[in-house]
């Protein structure tokens, strides 16, 4: 509804002069505070709606706590008038859940669930715990409830690492386990065939105790017979499988598997959670010497338990086994190392660039409660977005690091990509905006997904796995209205008369400003009065020129806290603001394919040169049709006569084989294998005609079941009975 | 291998073998036989694939064909009468690394060993079976097999056998999980070396129905389908194999055939003339049995003796006073 405040009325605000001069006409003394922007209004109240948080962190992946819901209302309480009731009680309860996640409760979903039933059972009886109960039976995930504060971001995207981690720490197990055991193979094969492992002692040892008595080991270890020398592992290669063995069992990278302990002086695995990225780096530079040194027992282990290591060409490559013979696939099966910082300042991620240009396996997430530089604005300019847009977009330019940028309200929906790029083989950067703190009139939830509304910090993604070029790579997806400046919605109102009013706004990076007090001084209310026909929405004004001008006077609708419409007219540093805001949106555009200018330009190049060859072609139709039939123009040149396949030149007198077809019977080898022989394939084919007779050829020829071979005419004319052997062969010309 | 180090030490000293490489002692078939054939189109295959000797298998029962291993110059087992298939899934289960191939003939497999070809069938394992059918048992001198002609006589049917041949192809396609069926003929070499190769590629039990000459005991067989190439239906397709432009100016008689189709495959497998060559069936999705069966569990000598351990404890009796322990 419209406020209709009197004493506001009164005052003589001059909207042109404050949108350019920043500067009120009057007092000035009430800033405009604890407004909201108008299409936000109908959010205030985030714990009766159902949305995206919380989010339950468990050891499946992330839940949104209203699709947990759901998917346990279709078993337990599927749509029909029986089980309304129940619908409504656990609705009720996912509601109270909220209501305690934004009292500052925490837990897991279960622990929740129980603390929301007793709140809710005290007012509704036993059936409501009842039903309750059924409900939480068909839960089928559990673990710690977040909801979108300000570490949310931080929760999640160490779940999800450490999730990948597991993942990886699976097959890094079965890797060593296994290479383990074969080389424990080798050697317990060496020892059975050794003279100690053919002794009475041993043989008495694999036999159980009550059974002792029963045999002579002493004569069945004579019976045995003597272990070879030969038989024996060479001594560098028994040593080089002990090492290699010592090496992996010693690994610190991956805790080793439940009962499997660690023995004596094995210290504990290591840890890689780190708050900044020179720690980080820092571990990782001390950790090298280790990992080369295990990546290189375990490329010895795998060409011992294959056989394939060869002394004298192996031992030189390892004796200068070092880093540079790591690759980024090697690294790849090693631990990442996560580095979250939250609220950190520049100078924090000076080293950041350096770390992710350098390819170490870094996954590091920037969290970020403000987008608007805060020190900047007073000085009264705005340079918005340089801790998060603009590092995430310097790091695209790196080339080879996983980038996402989203901010945590959206970070259920990105779920899928935060995960691709904690499992990316190689550094990933994530910076992530999780709403203001206090004093922000709205929760952080609601700040948060205002900024990727608003493209104050939109999402995207840039994955160098995903292919070769920019369309690939780059993905703007889950931004609202992609290819628009700004998103439009639907304002719905009451007018000064009460009567319905509905409205097209769109949420400009001037809206997202509104809810911040800190920039209250760059608006002022505009009374119904003072309104006037120079008075535009701000995308409108931002659609013409970058000159501020009389004709036009930007504003944003606001509400307050109980739901007053407000026009709030903004100054000319609010617009310029939001300029470099769509500017920068229209970057992230261009590389994902929207709006692209070289595209464009491509496009309207294409078009203009088709256009003119629409035209030269429909003058010359005209010019066609006015002149006289002429004769029709020459026949189109006789088609060139199909080409046919020429057969191989070839001596009909020639005896040949047609060797592709032979199915190494042995026939014609068996008869004469001077004259036949057998090629690479070892399919016959007449290695010397004159080392046999024609007879030969044509009782080879005969013989092939195949009828493959043709005997040609006969070389020496002098042998006995030609004619008749050539009207054999002529069946086979 | 797991590491890129490794592979690049591999690749740099990758050892290539000729053909000749392959072949393990002089064949004792008689001149003029199918099985040589064969044994030249999979030595071809090992070379071609780089197949390491000691890392590939051979596999056979009893009959002229399981004496195939003898002339491999890999690992071999010439196992007993019929039983080629669960030795070699023995194998597979111990050594899933190794590349299997099964030898077998029509009355190794389809008579003596038929439960066993089915239950193998059934369960999938990755290896190649070559089905040598010469519709005829030739190492114990002429006697009628299941897939003999009906009124062949022989030593055990002297007035002419009296049953139907049996049809593998239709038999195969005709049980649960089957994934990989074709048939090919040892007077076309160059399809026969495809049809190995795919069937090489195919993950899963490859089964490969051979039909093969004996010139000793069926000299006469396959005659009508040697002269005349007409009588041999060529089945081609993108995903299956295709014939070289030389072999398809003989063999004309061809037909597209998408190898997914199995309805469409147990229809081409019932023909009788013209023959089918080529693949039948293949579906690559099929689970296979050493995956499903494979728990990630390594079976160290620990975890051996824990399950042996618990097997034993089920009978023992224990003193009074003493429980069993907790399984």
């Amino acid at each position: 509804m419209m406020r209709a405040n009197a004493e506001a009325q009164n005052r003589t605000i001059d909207p042109v002069a404050f949108h350019l001069t920043g500067r009120r006409t009057d007092d000035g003394s009430d800033a405009v505070e604890g407004l909201q922007p108008a299409l936000l209004a109908p959010y205030r109240e985030l714990t009766s709606l159902r949305y995206d948080f919380p989010v339950v962190l468990s050891e499946e992946g992330i839940h949104s706590l209203t699709g947990i819901v759901n998917d346990m209302l279709q078993k337990v309480a599927p749509p029909g008038p029986t089980s309304e009731q129940l619908r409504k009680m656990i609705l009720r309860l996912e509601r109270e859940i909220r209501r305690l996640l934004a009292e500052g409760v925490r837990g897991t979903l279960s622990e929740l669930w129980d603390r929301a039933a007793d709140r809710l059972a005290s007012t509704n009886g036993a059936e409501f715990a009842q039903t309750v109960r059924i409900g939480r039976a068909a839960i089928e995930v559990d673990g710690p409830c977040i909801d979108c504060d300000g570490t949310a971001a931080a929760s999640i995207v160490g779940h999800v690492w450490q999730g990948v981690q597991n993942e990886k720490m699976r097959s890094f197990r079965a890797i060593v386990s296994r290479l383990a055991l074969k080389l424990e193979d080798i050697l317990r094969a060496e020892f059975i065939r050794s003279p100690a492992g053919r002794s009475a002692g041993s043989l008495q040892a694999s036999v159980g105790a009550p059974h002792h008595a029963l045999f002579d080991f002493s004569a069945m270890a004579g019976l045995l017979p003597p272990a070879l020398a030969a038989d024996a592992l060479p001594e560098a290669r028994r040593r080089r499988i002990e090492w290699a063995l010592w090496v992996l069992k010693r690994q610190r990278f991956f805790p080793v598997a439940v009962g499997h302990g660690r023995t004596g002086d094995i210290a504990e695995p290591y840890s890689f959670r780190f708050e900044n990225c020179a720690e980080a780096v820092g571990a990782f530079r001390a950790r090298l010497a280790d990992m080369v040194e295990l990546v290189k027992a375990m490329a010895t282990a795998e060409l011992e338990i294959t056989g394939r290591y060869v002394d004298e060409r192996h031992d030189p490559y390892f004796d200068r086994f070092d880093a540079s013979s790591l690759s980024a696939k090697d690294m790849g099966l090693f631990p990442d190392y996560l580095v979250v910082t939250v609220g950190s300042s520049a100078a924090d991620n000076a080293g950041l660039l350096d770390a992710l240009a350098a390819g170490l396996p870094l996954k590091i997430a920037v969290v970020a409660d403000d987008v608007v530089e805060h020190g900047a604005a007073e000085n009264g300019r705005f340079t918005f977005g340089l801790r998060g847009t603009q590092l995430a977009g310097m790091a695209t330019g790196l080339g080879e690091a996983f980038v996402l940028q989203s901010t945590s309200s959206n970070l259920y929906q990105m779920r899928d990509r935060l995960h691709a790029g904690l499992a990316f083989q190689g550094p990933a950067l994530f910076s992530i905006f999780t709403g203001s703190p206090a004093p922000q009139a709205q929760s952080r939830y609601l700040t948060s997904a205002a900024a990727m509304q608003s493209r104050a910090f939109p999402a995207f993604t840039y994955d160098p796995s995903a292919g070769d070029d920019l369309a690939s790579r780059f993905s703007l997806e889950n931004n609202p209205a992609v290819e628009a400046d700004w998103t439009v919605d639907t304002l719905d109102y009451a007018d000064e008369n009460l009567q319905r009013t509905s409205e097209k706004i769109a949420f400009t990076f001037v809206d997202f400003l509104v809810a911040d007090p800190r920039f209250a001084r760059h608006f002022v209310s505009v009374p119904r009065t003072a309104w006037t026909d120079k008075m535009v929405p701000v995308a409108d004004c931002l659609a013409h020129g970058a000159a501020a001008s009389t004709d036009r006077v930007p504003y944003v609708w606001a509400s307050d806290a109980v739901g007053r419409l407000e026009r709030l007219v903004c100054d000319d540093k609010a617009i310029a603001a939001a300029r470099r805001c769509l500017e920068a949106w229209h970057r992230l555009q261009e590389s994902g394919g929207v709006h692209n200018s070289h595209a464009d330009r491509l496009l309207a190049r294409e078009k203009a040169a088709w256009d003119d060859q629409r035209r030269r072609d429909e003058s010359l139709k005209v010019e066609v049709a006015s002149a006289a039939p002429i004769a029709s123009p020459a026949a189109a040149p006789a088609p060139a006569a199909a080409a046919e396949a020429k057969e191989e030149a070839r001596s009909p007198d020639e005896p040949y084989i047609e060797s592709g077809r032979c199915s190494s019977c042995n026939e014609c080898i068996q008869l004469n294998g001077k004259m036949f022989a057998y090629n690479e394939n070892k399919q016959a084919y007449i290695a010397d005609a004159d080392a046999g007779t024609f007879r030969q050829l044509v009782e080879a020829a005969e013989n092939c079941q195949i009828g493959i071979i043709h005997p040609g005419k006969p070389r020496n004319k002098s042998e006995p009975d030609l004619d008749e052997l050539m009207k054999r062969a002529a069946v086979f010309a | 291998m797991t590491l890129e180090a490794t592979d690049c030490l591999v690749k740099l000293y990758e050892e290539h073998h000729n053909l000749e490489d392959y072949q393990g002692g002089v064949p004792r078939w008689c001149t003029g036989c199918g099985d040589s054939g064969i044994l030249t189109a999979v030595q071809r295959l090992c070379r071609d694939n780089d197949l390491a000797p000691e890392r590939t298998v051979f596999v056979s029962g009893i009959g002229c064909s399981s004496r195939l291993p003898h002339y491999m110059k890999t690992y071999g087992f010439h196992g007993i009468h019929g039983r080629a298939l669960p030795v070699a899934e023995g194998i597979k289960l111990a050594r899933p690394d190794l590349d299997v191939f099964v030898s077998t003939g029509d009355g190794d497999c389809c008579s003596i060993g038929a439960a066993h070809w089915i239950h193998a069938i059934r369960y999938n394992m990755n290896m190649v079976v070559m089905l040598h059918d010469n519709h005829v048992y030739g190492l114990t001198k002429k006697q009628a097999s299941p897939t003999s002609p009906l009124g062949f006589k022989s030593n055990t049917t002297p007035r002419g056998s009296t049953l139907l041949p049996l049809n593998p192809l239709t038999v195969t396609l005709g049980v649960q999980n089957v994934s990989f069926v074709a048939q090919a003929v040892d007077w076309i070499p160059e399809l026969l070396y495809e049809i190995l190769a795919a069937a090489y590629k195919h993950k899963g039990l490859s089964f490969v129905r051979i039909l093969q000459r004996c010139p000793q005991y069926l000299p006469k067989m396959f005659d009508p389908w040697l002269q005349d190439p007409q009588k041999s239906l060529i089945l081609t397709h993108d995903r299956g194999v295709r014939p070289s432009a030389g072999l398809a100016k003989i063999y004309r008689n061809q037909q597209e055939h998408d190898p997914s189709d199995i309805n469409r495959a147990r229809e081409i497998a019932s023909l009788e003339d013209p023959i089918p060559v080529g693949i039948l069936y293949q579906n690559p999705d099929v689970p296979r049995y050493e995956e499903l069966r494979n728990a990630g569990q390594l079976r160290t000598a620990d975890y051996i003796k824990a399950g042996l351990e618990a097997e034993f404890d089920k009978f023992t009796i224990w003193p009074d006073g003493h429980d069993a322990p907790a399984a």
